[in-house]
C-alpha cells in the first residue's frame, strides 16, 4: 500500500472549527446576538470547507514510515510501534459531510429562532455532536473511532435532556446507561485488536490480518467482532437497542433529531464499513450484520405503524430505515453497499423534511398527536404539500430519492439470490407509505374539530420562512437525487469499489 | 506451587469486576448503585487493557541512553494498552458526571433514585 503524504488542510478544519465554537458559544453563554453570528458563520464555514476540500489523508498523531520519495509502505514482517492516527477524507466523507454541513446550518438557525437566552451551551452540542459523526466518517483508525462513538453517545445524551421534560431525562439516562455497556465493550474490541494485530490503524490492522496466520487467535477475533458489532447496533439504534434510540428521536426537539438520525446514520456508514473491511471475509460475519439488518427493518416499520403519535412513527421510521442502509451494506457487494450508501444519503434527506414539518406542527402549537389533531392541511396547505412529498419520498415513490435506493438495494438482493430481503425492503417501504398518511390524514386531511373545514374564520398557520426554505432546498435535492442519481453514485462507487476490492486502503 | 501469571490475574480481576458491573447496572433498582456497578465495569475495562500489555520479566517501554536496542521490542511492554486506559479514565468520569447530573435531576422531578419508579414508561 503506497499512498501520499498530503496532511490535508481540511480535516483539521472540519473538526476544529465546530470544536472552537462549541467552546465560544459555551462561553457566550447568554450573549444572544454574538451567539447567533458566531454559530451560523461557522455552519457556513464548515459546509464550504467540506465542498470545497479536495481528497487525501491527515495524521493527528504519529507518522507512518516514510520512503525518500514521499511514500509510506506497509511492511508486515517488521513489528515498529508507529501509531497512524489517520483521517481520510473522500468522495464519501465529501458528500456525507457536505449534507450533514446542510443540516447543521439548518439546525443551527432553527435554534437561533427557537431560543432567545441561555443557550449557547445548547448550541455547544449541537456542533460537538457534528463533530463526532464526522470524526467517526474520517477516521482510519481504531482508537479515534472509539473516541468518536463514545463523544457522541455522550452528546446525544446532552441534546435529548436539553428538551428539559422528564421524559427527555429518563431517555438520555437510559442511553448513557447503555452506552457505557456498548463503549466499555469498544474499548475491549479496540484491546483485542490491538493484542492481536499490534496496530491501532485499520489498515495496517487489515493487513496483517491477511498477511498472517491467526491460528488459534481467530475466536479472540470473533470477540473482537462481536464487541464492534456491538457497537455498530448502539451507535445506529439497531435492534435490540430500538426501543432506546427511538425514544432519543422521539424526546429531543425535533430539529436536533434531524441531527441526532444524520449522527446515526454515519455512525451506521462508517462502523459497518470498517466492519466489512476488517470482518467480512470472516464466515458468519455479513450473515450476522444481514440478520440484525432485517430484524431491524421488520421491528421499526411494525411498532411505527402502532403508534398514535407523528414523533413516534417517523422515530419508528427512523429506526426501521436505519435497518435498510445497513441492509445494503450487510451484503456486502458492490451494488448492495452502493445501495447501502445511497439509501443513507436519501434517508437523511428525506427524513429531514418529515422532521421540520414535525417541528412546524409543534410551533403552530397544535401537537403531534394523531388522535387530536386534524384539519391542519386547510390552514397550512404549503406544510401539508412539504409533508406529503416527504412521504413520497420516504416511501421509495418515484420521482423521489428514495425510489432509486430502495430500487439497489432489492435489485442487490436479488442478485445476491436473496428474494426473501428483497420482500422485506418492498415491505418496509410499503409499510412506511401505509404509516406515513395513517399520521398524515389524521392530523393534515381529516377536518379538524376545532376548525372544520369550510369555516371561513378559520386562522392560517404560516411557515417562518427561513424554515420554508430549507424544506424547499431538502425537497429539491431529493427531487433532484431522484431523477439524477449520478449526482450521488458519483461520490459512493469509489468506496464501495474499495471495500470489495482493496478493503486495506480508506 | 502453583504458577499463575501475573496477566492471568489481572484478567481474572478484570472479569470478575466487569461481571459485576455489568450484573449490577442491570439488577439494580437504586440509580446511584447504577452509576457505581458502571465505575467497577469501567475499571475492569481498564485493568483488561493494562494486562494485555503485560510481558513477562519486561521493562518500561522507554528507551532509557544505554539500553539495548535489540532487546527493547521482546521486553518491553504494550504501551497501547496503558495509552488507552488514559483515554478511557477520561470518558469513564465524562460518562459518570453525565450520569450523576440526570440522576440529580431526575431526583429533582421525581423525589426519588428507585429505577423501577422514575424510568417506568409513560408518555408525555
Amino acid at each position: 500500500m503506497n499512498e501520499q503524504i498530503t496532511n490535508l488542510w481540511s480535516v483539521p478544519l472540519l473538526i476544529m472549527i465546530p470544536i472552537l465554537t462549541a467552546i465560544m458559544v459555551n462561553l457566550l453563554y447568554n450573549k444572544t446576538r454574538a451567539i447567533r453570528v458566531l454559530s451560523t458563520g461557522a455552519a457556513l464555514a464548515v459546509l464550504a470547507v467540506a465542498v470545497v476540500s479536495p481528497y487525501g489523508f491527515h495524521w493527528f498523531a504519529g507518522h507512518p514510515a516514510v520512503n525518500s520519495d514521499g511514500v509510506y509502505t506497509f511492511t508486515a514482517s517488521i513489528f515498529s510501534l508507529k501509531l497512524s492516527l489517520e483521517y481520510y477524507y473522500g468522495p464519501l466523507q465529501q458528500i456525507l459531510i457536505a449534507v450533514m454541513s446542510l443540516l447543521l446550518l439548518f439546525v443551527v438557525v432553527i435554534a437561533n429562532k427557537s431560543f432567545d437566552k441561555n443557550y449557547g451551551p445548547y448550541i455547544a452540542i449541537v456542533f460537538l455532536t457534528y463533530v463526532s459523526a464526522a470524526a467517526v466518517l474520517m477516521t482510519n483508525d481504531f482508537y479515534n473511532l472509539w473516541i468518536a462513538v463514545e463523544l457522541g453517545s455522550l452528546l446525544v445524551a446532552g441534546l435529548v435532556a436539553s428538551s428539559g421534560t422528564g421524559y427527555a431525562q429518563k431517555a438520555a439516562l437510559k442511553y448513557t446507561f447503555f452506552s457505557a455497556l456498548a463503549g466499555s465493550g469498544l474499548a475491549i474490541s479496540l484491546g483485542l485488536i490491538l493484542g492481536i494485530t499490534g496496530y491501532a490503524n485499520i489498515t495496517d490492522a487489515i493487513n496483517f490480518l491477511m498477511t498472517n496466520d491467526l491460528g488459534g487467535m481467530y475466536a479472540v477475533l470473533y470477540v473482537a467482532f462481536a464487541f464492534l458489532t456491538l457497537a455498530w447496533i448502539y451507535a445506529g439504534g439497531l435492534i435490540p437497542v430500538h426501543p432506546l434510540k427511538s425514544d432519543v428521536y422521539r424526546s429531543a426537539f425535533p430539529h436536533a433529531t434531524v441531527l441526532l438520525q444524520t449522527q446515526s446514520k454515519l455512525m451506521l456508514v462508517a462502523i459497518g464499513i470498517v466492519l466489512l473491511r476488517m470482518f467480512g471475509a470472516l464466515p458468519f460475519a455479513r450473515e450476522v450484520m444481514l440478520s440484525i439488518s432485517v430484524l431491524t427493518m421488520i421491528v421499526g416499520i411494525v411498532m411505527a405503524l402502532i403508534q398514535t403519535d407523528f414523533r413516534w412513527t417517523l422515530a419508528y421510521i427512523i429506526v426501521s430505515h436505519s435497518g435498510l442502509v445497513t441492509v445494503g451494506l450487510s451484503l456486502g457487494t458492490y451494488q448492495g453497499i452502493v445501495g447501502g450508501l445511497f439509501q443513507a444519503v436519501n434517508d437523511i434527506v428525506y427524513m429531514s423534511i418529515l422532521l421540520l414539518c414535525c417541528e412546524m406542527l409543534l410551533y403552530f402549537g397544535k401537537g403531534t398527536s394523531i388522535k387530536f389533531n386534524g384539519g391542519i392541511a386547510k390552514k397550512s396547505p404549503w406544510l401539508a404539500a412539504f409533508v406529503i412529498l416527504g412521504a413520497f419520498a420516504a416511501s421509495g415513490i418515484p420521482p423521489f430519492n428514495g425510489f432509486q435506493s430502495e430500487l439497489i438495494i432489492i435489485q442487490a438482493a436479488l442478485a445476491q439470490s436473496l428474494p426473501e430481503v428483497a420482500a422485506v425492503v418492498l415491505m418496509v417501504s410499503v409499510s412506511t407509505f401505509i404509516a406515513l398518511f395513517r399520521a398524515i390524514y389524521s392530523i393534515f386531511l381529516k377536518p379538524g374539530e376545532d376548525y372544520p373545514v369550510g369555516q371561513a374564520e378559520s386562522k392560517r398557520f404560516e411557515i417562518p420562512a427561513t424554515v420554508f426554505v430549507f424544506l424547499l432546498v431538502l425537497l429539491a435535492i431529493s427531487f433532484v437525487l431522484g431523477v439524477y442519481p449520478q449526482l450521488a453514485l458519483g461520490f459512493l462507487t469509489e468506496s464501495a469499489l474499495k471495500v470489495v476490492f482493496v478493503p486495506w486502503v480508506p | 506451587m502453583i504458577e499463575i501469571s501475573l496477566q492471568l490475574l489481572g484478567f481474572i480481576a478484570a472479569t470478575i469486576l466487569v461481571v459485576v458491573g455489568i450484573a449490577g447496572m442491570l439488577f439494580l433498582d437504586n440509580l446511584i448503585k447504577k452509576l457505581i456497578a458502571f465505575t467497577l465495569l469501567s475499571d475492569g475495562v481498564n485493568l483488561a487493557l493494562v494486562s494485555l500489555g503485560y510481558v513477562q520479566g519486561g521493562i518500561v517501554p522507554i528507551l532509557e541512553p544505554g539500553a539495548s536496542i535489540s532487546e527493547f521490542p521482546d521486553r518491553a511492554a504494550l504501551i497501547f494498552g496503558p495509552g488507552i486506559v488514559l483515554t478511557n479514565i477520561v470518558i469513564g468520569v465524562s460518562t459518570t458526571a453525565i450520569l450523576a447530573a440526570l440522576i440529580v435531576a431526575l431526583y429533582k422531578r421525581y423525589g426519588s433514585l428507585k429505577a423501577s419508579k422514575v424510568l417506568k414508561g409513560e408518555r408525555e
